[in-house]
């Protein structure tokens, strides 16, 4: 069912050009540069130290890797971290 | 991102926890909407993070739910701002009372400058003014506006003619103009008396010189009184002549006294407001009551409050309204005609020396027209006719 939804999900906003991320609740990241990162859409702090953020999304999780990690600002589907960012990740395993 | 310009006002402290599962004691604070920044790894097991001290509460079970203490690093925010400053309390208190004793300062009277008169004059209108409470060291709104000090000062003083007051910061201007009193010239150079106006003479007393006329004589305004030539045919010499002679003169002077006159008396009952203006705004202090009298009288005195050389938009208002009673006077044709005879007389007081007398009165003509009794008076006066008149000596005579 979950499977079929996403489907048709992804179908709506191929023809019907809708946003993406609103639809299918897929992370919005704004970066600038290496000092800052803005993350939409994400659904909890998995893993935080200095020199990594892992954080859980609807499917799979987001890692982020750099050094002085700080969270600035963090709300409930927002998150604001602040440090050298180095890479960003996907990783699909739950 | 939204709470950032609330941070300096709310407090907030910073936190150091310590646990093991730090980042789950974070989800529950987003479950839970608390709001939580400055997330920071301080090492294996610690983080430290902000939170607003009114959340704290919240936060407590949350930590025992997820196993992690936590301990205070810093206070930040208003609040706790606040209470360290309220430590150092004398400080605060100084800093007040700095302003309020510059503000009462900026208000006083601290110079008395007068100009324009002489050391007696001065010392007298500073203790005119003294009566008035115009000393150093008082509140300059607690006193009579400059305009009401300017007439209460000249009214005061007899010797002065006119008194200018002006308030320049915290200094009081008085500008004195004396009454000019023209000194007596001593000429001992010869003259003749001659008659002021026509006159019959009625007596005379001559001290120097040869007096040419006799009481009961009539003279002719200019007519020589007492000549300055003394001595005998041929040995004549010149004197100033001096004496009073008492002349008899008419004047007649005509008044208008209407029957009916309005007049506008203080009952005596009055009510006082003082007012705070606060940017236009009037704020009542003290008298509530706006005395609804039927007819009254309003008087405003508005004194703007000063800190150091600026006017404040707050200005002490004292706003007294009296009580008036219209009164109707209404003469009878005698009592009208009484009143015109003692205004009348008081008109001719005015054009004569005060050694003048007045010898008898009569009454020319009345006339009632209009609800007016018109008034025509004769008087006899006896009074000093003489003037000098210097003898012009040809050079070489």
């Amino acid at each position: 069912m979950a499977k079929w939804r996403q489907q048709v999900t992804k179908w709506l906003v191929e023809k019907l050009d809708l946003p993406a991320d609103a639809m299918m609740d897929l992370p919005r990241i704004t970066m600038i540069g290496q000092l800052h990162i803005y993350i939409e859409n994400h659904r909890g702090v998995m893993a935080f130290s200095r020199e990594e953020l892992k954080l859980r999304l609807k499917q799979g999780h987001l890692v982020i890797k750099g050094q002085d990690f700080v969270i600035k600002t963090i709300l409930p589907e927002e998150i604001l971290l602040e440090g050298t960012i180095e890479g960003v990740y996907y990783d699909k395993s739950t | 991102m939204k709470k950032d310009w609330l941070e300096p006002i709310n407090s907030y402290v910073k936190i150091e926890l310590r646990g093991d599962d730090l980042e789950s004691f974070i989800n529950e604070c987003l479950a839970q909407g608390i709001a939580i920044w400055n997330i920071e790894r301080t090492g294996e097991g610690s983080v430290s993070a902000c939170l607003y001290t009114k959340n704290m509460n919240e936060v407590r079970p949350l930590m025992k739910q997820t196993r992690c203490k936590f301990r205070v690093i810093e206070k930040n925010g208003l609040p706790f701002w606040a209470a360290r400053m309220w430590k150092r309390n004398g400080l605060l208190l100084g800093l007040a009372g700095f302003f309020v004793v510059l503000f009462l300062l900026s208000n006083m009277v601290w110079n008395i400058n007068v100009t324009g008169a002489n050391p007696k004059t001065e010392y007298q209108l500073l203790k005119a003014a003294k009566d008035m409470g115009i000393k150093k060291g008082k509140f300059i709104f607690l006193l009579p506006n400059v305009r009401q000090l300017q007439q209460r000062l000249t009214n005061a003083m007899d010797n002065v003619t006119w008194i200018g007051v002006s308030l320049n910061g915290t200094t009081y201007n008085f500008q004195v103009v004396e009454k000019e009193i023209p000194k007596r010239k001593e000429t001992s150079s010869p003259k003749h008396l001659v008659a002021k106006k026509d006159a019959v003479i009625y007596d005379m007393f001559v001290e120097k010189g040869q007096p040419v006329v006799s009481p009961h004589q009539f003279v002719y305004k200019g007519s020589l009184l007492v000549s300055g030539y003394i001595g005998k045919e041929g040995k004549t010499k010149l004197v100033p002549a001096k004496g009073i002679v008492w002349g008899e003169t008419w004047y007649t002077t005509s008044v208008t006294v209407p029957l009916k006159t309005n007049f506008q008396t203080f009952t005596g009952n009055m009510v006082t407001q003082h007012k705070i203006n606060l940017f236009g705004l009037n704020i009542p202090i003290w008298g509530w009551n706006d005395g609804e009298y039927k007819t009254q009288v309003v008087s405003k005195n508005e004194t703007p409050l000063k800190f150091w050389k600026w006017s404040l938009p707050v200005s002490y208002i004292k706003k007294e309204i009296r009580e008036t009673d219209g009164v109707k006077r209404v003469y009878t044709r005698s009592q009208a005609i009484q009143a015109g005879k003692a205004m009348a007389k008081k008109e001719v007081r005015k054009l004569l020396s005060h050694d003048a007398k007045i010898k008898g009165e009569k009454v020319l003509r009345q006339s009632v027209s209009n609800g007016k009794v018109n008034l025509s008076m004769h008087y006899q006066v006896i009074e000093n006719i003489a003037s000098e008149q210097p003898i012009l000596i040809q050079q070489g005579d």
